[in-house]
């Protein structure tokens, strides 16, 4: 359903000293910086699939959504969205497509969206009847009911997300672009729009590409998930790999029945202890081992098994990422370092990437696009 | 051709939006309309000038004819789509509109020619009291002049949109581009007939104006409204406007085509 | 005077900010400054083909005294629009964005603060394009003025600047209750508009509402009056007080107003 193969996109970004002479002298003459954007991407998502994009701020994710609905033109590479190439724009793509923006409406501000859903039916030319049923699934799916009438003024945040999402589903697109669908909603909201949009993929079947920085989203939404950074792509495969692969060690937590002496705890690395409870980080291959060592010596009274959060995951590998990105610059190649960056075996990686303050600056500058 | 079908199809649900954009701005579009009095200020000085005497053709009822004529043509034509534009490129708001299979100054149209009439019916009362101040005002157009006063004033709109459209495609090189517009307006005030009929220019300035597309935009079907231009003569004004159109209409589909790939290359 | 300053500095800071943005926007900064000399040009020319039907002046009024007028109105709108319009626009977008709580959070008196917040510094050539109308007018004149008729002009257009922000004050009040109103500056320049002509032009009751009501005839006319030599010490006492009397009004509508206000939708 989307081929995407060697996708770039190269921004040329005025430079300007900071201050009143800064801005002057732009005013003579604009210095250019070029800007790597997005760097040969290719992937492909078949019909149906639930794809979620990631990537730190600034890696490139709108810009890639941008040129996969058409608003803008790679500077090299292809691609294919439901037969079509995007950025010709043609009348037959832009009704199987539709792009949803967190940041940006497109309802009409100071009418009810009954107006906006009409216009859309205008613009989309959509049959009566059929537009009547598919509103109506819309707004039984997102209990729209009570809002249809109302300016979208008086909406709330998490309202005027969901008529925005009905909004740009009218015309039942094969293809469903979503941009940060859940910035700044409240946690009872963000869960309606997620649950809408796996009900909305499996009863439509159309494709969704979604970006987001609620890894909730997410966890909940992508069985396959595609990373980028720094405009390259970085991962494309199961979300549960991904874990695996850059969070392999899992915490063993033990409650015990009494506190453990000070000689029981000497033997008991890797276990310490802390605040009456016991834990140890240990290799996911040693879980088992640590576990039945655990139930043999310790008096157990509860044991668990704690998987990192997604979040402190997928800063590790942004952070990995990163320091490799800058290596690459350097001109230092280490084999062992990139190679673990690529599969990820026999390094341990907790924490050696993600504590040395590359953290989340995304290094681009500025970006013409929001 | 499906194309055309389809915006056919779609004008009359624009249209109605239109309306209901309009009835939702009415405060909005009342100071809009509030802020068109400068004929009304140029009437009362004429009207004082002419008190000594006929200034050319024009005696104090035909001034006020002619004025309350340029009310009502710049209300039943005037545009606003340079703000608008400016405001979707620089917010970005202008993607959504890019990604429907419909040109995106379709439905800007539509709203604009839904606002016109109700912004001209608002100068019902003021036009009844210009009438009771110089009841001597007629209304001087023929029967036979009338079909061509309705295609001189769809004209003189569709000009000044298309103006507009040149202006709009600016902004996506400059950011913003309503103060190089207010420009070009300051020129169109005093060349359009806006301010005083043409025909009080200096001759040889005239001579050259009259053939300028600001009298297109405004004087020519005010011209036939007052009664001052008619026949043969109004055939060819509309002519003109026709000319006019055709140029800037090829123009400003360049500079937005022009515009959109640099939007495609830039981002918004 | 602590308090002074404060504005001092929010005024300074406002200045340095509007001056990098204009630069950013390059091409509308060369298009106003092209504007502010086709300004003067654009002013004139009306007038200009109005005095060419009239041998004798009207009321009183030749073409160079009306000159005077048209340079009043160019210095007055240049003001408005440098230092009035911008921060009007600003607190209706404030309003507009429920964001006029944070202005109301700061520890300054608001009307003060929301009235020096910004500037367009690319009208100031506006301004300034007004002033020079009135030196080369005032020189072309059978009288030109002394020391003392320029003391009590500027002294009188200072006075409509005062009315003038006043004015402004009273539309922006009635922001708070209509939604979407961004285009009320157009409005206040175009009642500004009647002023570029001597108020006695007018007659009737169009010229009661223009001394009285809306007194732009007053801002404009009575300093060119002034530069002619023709008005007493007491009628220009009389505009200081129209003038303390508009920001009285002002400032009870203001205050009624943030009263009533309440934060737009989320």
């Amino acid at each position: 359903m989307i081929k995407v193969d060697g996708l770039t996109k190269v921004y040329r970004v005025p430079k300007k000293a900071p201050g009143v002479w800064g801005s002057i002298r732009a005013l003579v003459r604009r210095a250019y910086d070029e800007v790597r954007a997005v760097d040969e991407v290719s992937f492909h998502i078949s019909p149906g699939e639930r794809v979620g994009f990631l990537g730190p701020n600034g890696a490139g994710k709108t810009t890639t959504l941008k040129m996969l609905s058409g608003l803008l033109v790679p500077t090299a590479g292809a691609a294919d969205v439901a037969g079509h190439k995007p950025w010709a724009r043609d009348t037959a793509f832009l009704r199987q497509v539709t792009l949803v923006m967190g940041q940006k409406m497109q309802l009409l501000w100071d009418l009810p969206p009954r107006e906006t859903f009409e216009l859309n039916r205008a613009l989309f030319d959509l049959d009566r009847a059929e537009y009547r049923r598919t509103l109506d699934d819309l707004v039984a799916l997102l209990e729209l009911g009570p809002l249809l009438d109302r300016p979208v003024r008086n909406l709330s945040l998490g309202e005027r997300m969901k008529c925005e999402l009905a909004a740009a589903l009218l015309h039942r697109p094969a293809v469903l672009f979503l941009d940060e669908p859940t910035i700044g909603l409240d946690v009872r909201m963000q869960v309606a729009v997620r649950q809408f949009i796996e009900e909305w993929n499996e009863k439509s079947g159309a494709t969704v590409l979604l970006t987001s920085h609620y890894m909730a989203d997410i966890a909940a939404l992508c069985p396959r998930v595609i990373v980028i950074a720094s405009g390259k792509l970085v991962y494309d495969g199961p979300l549960a790999d991904l874990v695996l692969r850059h969070a392999p060690d899992r915490r063993v937590v033990v409650a015990t029945l009494r506190p453990l002496t000070a000689e029981e705890l000497a033997g008991a690395a890797p276990f310490t202890q802390d605040d009456g409870r016991l834990s140890a980080l240990v290799p996911t291959a040693e879980v088992k081992a640590a576990v039945d060592r655990a139930l043999r010596t310790f008096p157990v009274r509860d044991l668990t098994i704690e998987e990192p959060p997604l979040e402190e995951v997928i800063a590790r590998l942004f952070a990995r990422e990163q320091e490799l990105e800058q290596e690459r610059k350097r001109g230092v190649v280490v084999a062992g370092r990139a190679a673990a960056g690529g599969s990820g075996s026999g390094n341990r990686g907790s924490g050696d990437g993600s504590g040395d303050g590359s953290g989340s600056g995304n290094g681009n500058g500025e970006r013409p696009s929001a | 051709m499906s194309a055309l079908r389809h915006a056919v199809r779609a004008w009359p649900t624009l249209l109605r939006i239109g309306v209901a954009e309009m009835v939702a701005y009415r405060a909005e579009i009342f100071i809009w309309f509030l802020t068109a009095t400068m004929p009304l200020i140029m009437m009362l000085v004429w009207d004082r000038v002419a008190a000594g005497g006929p200034v050319g053709r024009f005696d104090q009822p035909g001034f006020a004819r002619y004025f309350v004529a340029t009310l009502v043509v710049r209300q039943l034509t005037s545009s606003w789509l340079v703000w608008e534009m400016n405001e979707q490129i620089r917010s970005g708001s202008l993607s959504p509109a890019l990604l429907k299979p419909m040109h995106p100054l379709v439905l800007p149209a539509a709203e604009n020619i839904a606002a016109l009439p109700f912004r001209a019916a608002m100068l019902l009362p003021l036009v009844a009291v210009i009438w009771l101040w110089r009841p001597e005002m007629r209304w001087g157009v023929a029967a036979a002049d009338l079909p061509l006063l309705v295609v001189a004033v769809f004209l003189a709109w569709l000009l000044n949109y298309l103006t507009q459209v040149c202006f709009a495609a600016l902004a996506f090189w400059l950011q913003q581009s309503s103060g190089l517009f207010m420009v070009w307006f300051g020129v169109w005030v005093l060349l359009s007939g806006y301010a005083f009929p043409l025909e009080l220019m200096p001759p040889a300035l005239l001579a050259a104006v009259r053939w300028l597309p600001f009298r297109a935009m405004l004087g020519v079907p005010v011209e036939i409204a007052s009664g001052l231009s008619s026949g043969l003569g109004a055939l060819a004004a509309v002519a003109l406007q026709l000319v006019w159109c055709a140029a800037v209409g090829l123009l400003a589909r360049a500079m937005w085509r022009a515009g959109v790939r640099r939007y495609e290359a830039y981002g918004a | 005077m602590s308090r002074l300053r404060q504005i001092w500095r929010a005024l300074g800071a406002g200045t340095r900010v509007a001056v990098m943005i204009a630069l950013q926007y390059r091409a509308s900064f060369v298009g106003e400054a092209a504007m502010a000399l086709l300004w003067i040009f654009w002013m004139v020319v009306p007038l200009f083909v109005v005095f060419r039907y009239t041998a004798s002046g009207i009321d009183g009024w030749t073409y160079d005294e009306a000159l005077l007028v048209v340079g009043c109105f160019i210095t007055l709108q240049g003001i408005l629009e440098a230092f009035i319009d911008p921060n009007l626009r600003a607190v209706v977008e404030h309003v507009r964005q429920g964001t006029l709580d944070f202005v109301l959070l700061k520890p300054i008196d608001a009307q003060i603060l929301v009235s020096v917040q910004r500037t367009a510094p690319t009208k100031i050539p506006h301004m300034l394009a007004g002033v020079g109308l009135l030196v080369v007018a005032s020189a072309r004149l059978a009288h030109p003025p002394g020391p003392a008729q320029v003391l009590l002009a500027v002294l009188l257009l200072l006075a409509g600047a005062a009315i003038l922000h006043s004015l402004w004050t009273l539309v922006v009040s009635t922001s708070f209750w209509f939604v979407r109103v961004d285009n009320l500056s157009y409005l206040l320049g175009s009642v500004l508009d009647a002023g570029r002509w001597p108020v006695g032009f007018f007659q009737g009751a169009v010229r009661f509402v223009l001394t009285f009501i809306l007194p732009v005839g007053l801002m404009t006319t009575w300093p060119a009056l002034a530069l002619r030599g023709l008005i007493s010490p007491a009628a220009a006492l009389g505009a200081l007080g129209l003038a303390a009397a508009f920001a009285l009004v002002a400032r009870a509508v203001w205050t009624f107003a943030l009263r009533h206000y309440s934060s737009a939708s989320s």
